[in-house]
C-alpha cells in the first residue's frame, strides 16, 4: 500500500481535470442492489517480481500485493485524506510523539487466523528494522538513523514512540501488515529475504486484503478470488467484495492488449495518448466508457549538471569549469526554460492529451500543489535578450554563442533510449536551443549508462529524465535535500552549495517536523516557488491518464488519485450485464 | 563413433565455461548493475542499497562472484536471479519447456513443408507452379516475423477465429485432455506460423537447389536409363542425395530452438524465454541470463554433434574414426 499511496497515484484533480472528465458521481443508492459473483479481467505487461510487499523493489509486485495486504491507515481515493483501516481510530499525546492505535476487533487473515497487535509489532520490529532485509519502508520510518518503538499495549492496541515528530506519519502507516503466524519461523530462520518469491504456493501468501491470490501462471495470468473473512461490510451491511474473482492476464505487447480489448476478452485497458483517436469513437459500439482521470504523476524534466568536483582518481573536472559557469548561472538557465514548447511538446509526444508542468510538485499533488510559481512561456525572443544580457553573444560569427567568458556554448544532451517520449522531447527542444545559438549534441544512452553517469562518474552535461512524484513531498527528500544522493544536478553536497538550496534545506527539515498541514504547506509553498525560481530542474509536461473500463461495473467510482479500480471490494457487475 | 562423440562432450565442458565467462564478463564490464533502477527511485537511501548490494554479493570482487558461480554450477545450481528472488531453474524450467514447444511446433511446420516444396519446386523448374513458388517465397523472406505476427493478430482479432495471443485460454482447467491439446493448437497457430514463413521459403530454396543440383548427375541419367521409375529416381536416389547438407542445417536449427523465437514471443504474449531474457539483459539480472547461455550453448554443442551423427549415417563416405 505504501508504495502505491506514496509514488504512483494521482491526487484530486476532479477540479483539474478536463472536460470530458466523466460520470465520476455515481451513487450506490440510485443503481439497483448490488449483486454478487462475476470476474473483472483485466491486463498488465510485466510478470510480478516477486509476493514479498517488504522486500520487493518495483511495481508490478504492488499491483498484486495491494489486493491481498492492508495497512493500519488508508489514503481516501477522493479527498487524499488519511483515514482509518486496520486501525479504527488513534490517540496522539501532546508532543506529537506517542501515538496509540486502536485495531479493529473483527478482522481475520485470510486463514481465518485473527489479525492482532501483535501482527503489527512483528511488521515493524521483526521486518522493517531487521538489519538484515533491506526494505525502502525502512528508510521511510527511520529518522537520523533513528527508529520508532513498537509496542503491544494489548492484544488490540499498538504504541509508536517516534524519535522526533514526522508529519508524514500518518499517511506511512498504509505500510502493509503482514502475518506473524506464518513469517516468524521463516524470520527467525534468516529465510525471510527468499521468502514469498513467486515460485510460492498462492495458498501460502496470507493477508487481510479483499482478494487473495490462488493461482500464478508465469507469462500468462494471476488470478484472485474474494476473500470470504474479509471485514469491511457493504452499505446495507452485506459481506464484501461482490466480484468472484479478479484476473490479471500478462500481455508483454501493449498492441495485442489493446487488440485483446477491443476483441472484448479485458474488461479495462490503460490507453496510451496515441490510441485516444482510435478508441474513442468506439465507445458506443464496444459498450465502453474511456475516463480521463487528469495529469499523471510522473514528470519529464531537463536539468544541466552543476557539480564543481573532480574524479578523484583522475584529477579532472567532470564538467569544465567554463560550462560550469554557464550551467550554474540562473539567467543561462531561465533563457533555457522559455525555449521549452511545452504546447508543441503536447500535440507531438502526448497526442494533444497532456498538461505543461510549471511547479515542482505537478497539479496531481493536489493539497501541497502550488499554482503560484514563476512560468516561462515559450518565447524565444525573450529568451534571446535574456542570453544577450547575460553576456551570451555569437562575437566571432559563426552562428554559435559564445558563453561571458568565451567558449562556443555547445553541450551534450543525453537521455535514455528505452524511453521514445523522452527522445521525443530532446529533439524538440534541442531544435529550439539551436535557434537560441547553442550547439547541442544529443544522445540517447541505454539506461544504465545513464544512471551510472549520474550517480557515479557524473560526468554529464545536460540530461532529460523522469521520476514519479507523490503526493507527499516529504518523500522528495532525497531529490531536493542538498545531501540526497537523487539531488542530481550536484549530489551528496556536504553543506548547500548556493542559499536556495541551503533554504530548501531548511524547509525539509523544518517540514517533516511540523504537523500543523497548513503550516506545512506555507513551507512547501515556498520550496515550490523557489524550485520554480532557481530551475535547478525545467519542467516540461505531464501527460494525461487514460482508462478505457467497459460499462459494466457498478460503484465504479473513477478518481485522478486512485485511478479507475480503487475500490476492487465495492464494484459489482450489474444485472442488465449478467 | 562412440569414441568420437565422447570427446566432443568433454572438450564441451570448457567450452561451457568460456562462454560463462564472457557472457559474466560482458555483462559487468557494460556500465551499471542490476541495482540502477533502485538507484533512481527517491524512496530508497543508499544504506539500502548498499545493503542490497551486499545480500546479493555485488559489493564482491567480479572474480570471486564468478568462482563462486561456478562452485555452485559444479552442484548443478545456476544461482539466484536478482530480480525475482528465487532460485534461476525455478523461473526459467517452465519457460524453457514454453519455448521449447513453440519452437519445436515451428521447426516441423518448417520442414514438413519446405522439403516437400522444395521437391516438387524443382521437379517443375520453370514452369508455372516453380515460378509462383520462387516469387512467393520472396515477398516470405523479406517480411519480418514479428510484423506478420501482428498482421496475423490483427486479423485474428477481426474474424475472432483464433485466440489472441496467450498459450492457453483461461478455462484451460476444466478442458479433457483432447480439449487441451486442441486449445494449445489453437493458441500455437499464429506465432508458429509467424516463426516459421521466413524460414519456409528460406529452406525450401536450399532444398530446390540441392535437388536441381543431384537431378543433373550422371548417375541420375544412369538411373533413368536402367528403366527405374520416376518416382524411384527422386525419392531414393536424388532426395538422399540432396538432402545431406540439410542436416548439418539441422544442427544449427536444433540449437536456436530455445532463441530464435523471441520477439515473437513478445508480440504474441507466449510464455517462454524471449521475454525473460530481454527483461534479464536490461536490468543485468547476471545469473539468469547466465544460466539461459548456458542452455542455448548446451543445445548448441548437442545439435552440431547430432548433426554429425546423423551425417555419417546418411552418407556412408564420413567416417569419424
Amino acid at each position: 500500500m505504501t508504495r502505491k499511496s506514496f509514488s504512483l497515484k494521482t491526487v484530486f484533480p476532479l477540479l483539474l481535470s478536463v472536460s470530458f472528465l466523466l460520470p465520476i458521481f455515481y451513487s450506490s443508492a440510485s443503481a439497483c442492489a448490488a449483486q454478487y459473483g462475476g470476474q473483472l479481467i483485466l491486463a498488465t505487461t510485466s510478470d510480478p517480481k516477486s509476493f514479498n510487499e517488504i522486500t520487493a523493489k518495483e511495481t508490478s509486485t504492488s499491483l498484486v500485493t495491494d489486493l491481498i495486504f492492508e495497512g493500519l491507515t488508508t489514503t481516501n481515493a477522493f479527498t487524499t485524506k488519511v483515514e482509518p483501516n486496520l486501525a479504527k481510530s488513534w490517540d496522539i499525546s501532546e508532543d506529537g510523539l506517542i501515538w496509540t492505535f486502536h485495531l479493529r476487533e473483527d478482522v481475520r487473515w485470510n486463514d481465518g487466523q485473527p489479525f492482532t497487535a501483535d501482527d503489527v509489532v512483528f511488521t515493524f520490529n521483526k521486518l522493517i528494522y531487521n538489519p538484515d532485509i533491506p526494505s525502502s519502508a525502512r528508510d521511510i520510518f527511520t529518522i537520523d538513523d533513528k527508529t520508532f518503538t513498537v509496542e503491544k499495549v494489548d492484544d488490540h492496541t499498538v504504541r509508536f514512540v517516534l524519535p522526533v515528530k514526522f508529519a508524514p506519519f500518518l499517511r506511512g502507516m498504509g505500510q502493509a501488515i503482514l502475518p506473524k503466524h506464518k513469517l516468524e519461523e521463516i524470520v527467525a530462520q534468516g529465510r525471510f529475504n527468499f521468502t514469498w518469491g513467486i515460485d510460492t504456493d498462492p495458498k501460502e501468501i496470507v493477508g487481510t486484503g479483499p482478494f487473495n491470490l490462488v493461482r500464478y501462471d508465469p507469462g500468462q495470468r494471476l488470478v484472485f478470488e474474494r476473500n470470504p473473512y474479509y471485514w469491511k461490510k457493504s452499505i446495507e451491511g452485506g459481506p464484501l467484495p461482490y466480484l468472484e474473482k479478479i484476473i490479471y492476464l500478462i500481455v508483454q505487447s501493449t498492441d495485442v492488449g489493446l487488440l485483446k480489448f477491443m476483441e472484448g476478452t479485458l474488461d479495462g485497458y490503460a490507453l496510451r495518448g496515441m490510441d485516444y483517436p482510435m478508441i474513442k469513437p468506439l465507445e458506443k459500439k464496444g459498450n465502453f466508457t474511456v475516463y480521463d482521470l487528469g495529469p499523471d504523476m510522473g514528470s519529464q524534466f531537463l536539468f544541466f549538471n552543476q557539480n564543481p568536483g573532480k574524479n578523484p582518481n583522475s584529477g579532472e573536472y567532470f564538467v569544465a569549469p567554463y560550462k560550469l559557469a554557464w550551467f550554474t548561472d540562473r539567467e543561462f538557465r531561465k533563457a533555457v526554460a522559455h525555449a521549452i514548447d511545452k504546447q508543441k511538446i503536447i500535440e507531438i509526444v502526448n497526442n494533444k492529451l497532456g498538461y505543461p508542468q510549471s511547479s515542482t510538485m505537478g497539479s496531481a499533488a493536489g493539497f501541497f500543489y502550488n499554482p503560484d510559481v514563476a512560468e516561462y512561456d515559450y518565447d524565444l525572443d525573450k529568451a534571446k535578450t535574456i542570453l544577450r544580457e547575460a553576456g551570451f553573444v555569437d562575437r566571432d560569427g559563426d552562428g554559435v554563442i559564445e558563453g561571458p567568458r568565451g567558449g562556443r556554448v555547445e553541450f551534450s544532451l543525453y537521455t535514455n533510449a528505452g524511453s521514445t517520449d523522452r527522445v521525443d522531447i530532446a529533439s524538440i527542444i534541442r531544435q529550439d536551443l539551436e535557434r537560441l545559438g547553442m550547439k547541442v549534441n544529443f544522445r540517447a544512452l541505454e539506461f544504465n549508462t545513464l544512471v551510472s553517469q549520474l550517480t557515479s562518474s557524473f560526468q554529464w552535461e545536460a540530461v532529460i529524465l523522469g521520476l514519479t512524484g507523490g503526493i507527499e513531498p516529504h518523500f522528495g527528500k532525497n531529490v531536493w535535500m542538498s545531501s540526497g544522493q537523487l539531488h542530481m544536478w550536484y549530489p551528496m553536497q556536504e553543506k548547500p552549495a548556493t542559499d536556495w538550496e541551503k533554504r530548501i534545506d531548511e524547509i525539509f527539515t523544518q517540514g517533516v517536523q511540523e504537523l500543523d498541514e497548513n503550516k506545512r504547506k506555507v513551507l512547501y509553498d515556498e520550496y515550490q516557488r523557489i524550485v520554480a525560481e532557481e530551475l535547478p530542474i525545467i519542467y516540461t509536461v505531464l501527460s494525461a491518464r487514460l482508462y478505457a473500463v467497459r460499462d459494466k461495473f457498478g460503484n465504479l467510482k473513477p478518481t485522478s488519485y486512485g485511478g479507475v479500480f480503487h475500490n476492487p471490494e465495492e464494484l459489482y457487475i450489474k444485472e442488465e450485464s449478467r | 563413433m562412440w569414441r568420437y562423440a565422447f570427446k566432443r562432450l568433454l572438450v564441451a565442458v570448457p567450452m561451457l565455461l568460456g562462454i560463462a565467462l564472457l557472457t559474466f564478463v560482458l555483462m559487468r564490464i557494460s556500465p551499471g548493475n542490476y541495482l540502477d533502477t533502485v538507484r533512481m527511485d527517491p524512496q530508497f537511501s543508499k544504506e539500502t542499497i548498499a545493503r542490497y548490494e551486499q545480500l546479493y554479493q555485488l559489493d564482491k570482487p567480479l572474480f570471486y562472484q564468478y568462482v563462486q558461480w561456478v562452485k555452485n554450477l559444479l552442484r548443478l545450481e545456476l544461482g539466484y536471479s536478482f530480480y525475482y528472488n528465487v532460485p534461476v531453474y525455478k523461473i526459467i524450467g517452465e519457460r524453457i519447456w514454453n519455448t521449447f514447444v513453440l519452437s519445436l511446433a515451428a521447426f516441423l511446420l518448417t520442414w514438413c513443408v519446405a522439403i516437400p516444396l522444395g521437391i516438387w519446386a524443382a521437379l517443375n523448374r520453370n514452369r508455372f507452379a516453380d515460378r509462383a513458388i520462387q516469387f512467393f517465397s520472396c515477398i516470405a523472406l523479406s517480411l519480418p516475423s514479428f510484423f506478420l505476427g501482428m498482421i496475423l493478430l490483427f486479423w485474428a482479432s477481426q474474424t475472432g477465429m483464433l485466440p489472441l495471443g496467450g498459450m492457453h485460454s483461461p478455462d484451460y482447467e476444466s478442458f479433457g485432455w483432447p480439449g487441451r491439446l486442441v486449445d494449445l493448437l489453437k493458441h500455437l497457430a499464429i506465432p508458429a506460423v509467424a516463426l516459421s514463413i521466413g524460414s519456409i521459403a528460406a529452406l525450401q530454396r536450399i532444398m530446390r537447389g540441392n535437388m536441381l543440383e543431384v537431378l543433373g548427375q550422371k548417375y541420375i541419367l544412369t538411373a533413368h536409363a536402367k528403366g527405374l521409375s520416376q518416382r524411384r529416381v527422386v525419392y531414393h536416389h536424388a532426395l538422399r542425395n540432396a538432402i545431406n547438407p540439410l542436416i548439418t542445417l539441422l544442427g544449427y536449427e536444433f540449437s536456436s530452438l530455445l532463441s530464435g523465437a523471441a520477439l515473437i514471443e513478445i508480440i504474441c504474449g507466449w510464455p517462454g524465454l524471449g521475454s525473460l531474457m530481454l527483461t534479464a539483459v536490461r536490468s543485468k539480472d547476471v545469473y539468469l541470463v547466465m544460466a539461459s547461455m548456458m542452455m542455448g550453448g548446451v543445445l548448441f554443442i548437442i545439435g552440431n554433434l547430432l548433426a554429425d551423427i546423423a551425417l555419417a549415417k546418411a552418407d556412408p563416405r564420413i567416417r569419424y574414426d
